[in-house]
């Protein structure tokens, strides 16, 4: 009875613990389209990619170097390109956390989901300049 | 939710950019003197081709300054492209027309990089730079005298490279 009674509390945490991070997630989702989106975990300081169903997570640098990469692929040179391994291209990121072949539709997409992402930080950041600016 | 593009530097975009860019002017102006450099040796002038030398070794360590600077600050600095150099000049004038050249589009660009700080508000980057204004106020010196010791010395008389080759390896001394 009382291992059952336990059992109970210990559930009822956990339940309070995920909804809790549910909970803070949502107020972190940096950015989201159809085909994915991105939020900020403050535990341990990483933005973290879900893109079509891959989910990755980089520090600030590395998303960065990322988001450069991306934004860097010639769509217009793989469009004009007719031959076959044109049609898509092997995107990998720092420490391969992240390492698919995409096609120029998923390309584009991934880079509206990262220069979103980077929008808010951007703007995330310029807030705190302020905010912290009045409070000095 | 924490900030974390500002907690993981303190540069912003912009001036991060145009850092990356400056590093990358002066990795090109080591490899520009490294080739005058090597002109001047196979056509004999072994004193200004050192001289050079010591100008690429000069301006490599200006770039790494600026590199190991971005780094420092939390910045994302990027290793530039190697590009092709002018390998071959009309004459030993030449080459040193082409050095001030140089050294005033230099000038020109780190003026623009602390036009950036300012617009920006960020001292700390402008005070770094600060020493490139003195270094710069230098070289162009340099680079001038070399062109005033030919109109001083006249390179088609007899001695007059032999000369000219001396005295413009003591510029700086």
């Amino acid at each position: 009875m009382c291992l059952f009674r336990l059992n109970s509390i210990f559930l009822y945490h956990i339940n309070f613990i995920r909804m809790a991070l549910v909970s803070d997630l949502t107020t972190k989702v940096l950015f989201e389209t159809e085909k994915g989106y991105s939020y900020q975990c403050d535990l341990t300081n990483s933005i973290i990619i879900n893109f079509v169903d891959t989910v990755s997570s980089y520090k600030i640098h590395d998303f960065l170097i990322f988001q450069k990469k991306v934004n860097n692929v010639d769509i217009l040179n793989m469009l004009y390109d007719l031959s076959d391994q044109s049609d898509a291209q092997l995107i990998e990121t720092t420490k391969r956390n992240f390492s698919r072949n995409l096609t120029i539709c998923e390309i584009v997409q991934l880079r509206e989901l990262l220069n979103g992402t980077k929008f808010t930080l951007n703007l995330h950041s310029m807030l705190c300049n302020i905010l912290n600016a009045d409070l000095v | 939710m924490k900030d974390l593009l500002r907690t993981s530097t303190s540069l912003v975009e912009g001036v991060q950019n145009i850092l990356n860019l400056q590093a990358k002017i002066e990795s090109d102006a080591s490899n520009k003197y490294l080739a005058m450099a090597a002109w001047l040796d196979r056509n004999g002038f072994e004193n200004t081709a050192s001289y050079l030398y010591k100008q690429a070794e000069e301006e490599r360590e200006h770039f790494l300054k600026i590199f190991r600077y971005i780094t420092d600050m939390g910045g994302i600095a990027v290793t530039p492209s190697v590009p092709e150099v002018q390998q071959e000049f009309a004459s030993f004038r030449e080459v040193f027309e082409i050095a001030l050249q140089n050294e005033i589009a230099v000038t020109h660009a780190i003026n623009k990089v602390i036009a950036k700080c300012r617009a920006e508000n960020d001292y700390a980057t402008e005070d770094f730079m600060m020493w490139y204004v003195a270094e710069q106020r230098e070289e162009e010196k340099n680079a001038r005298r070399a062109l005033e010791l030919f109109e001083l010395i006249n390179e088609n008389e007899a001695t007059g490279k032999f000369e000219l080759d001396v005295q413009i390896a003591k510029i700086g001394e």
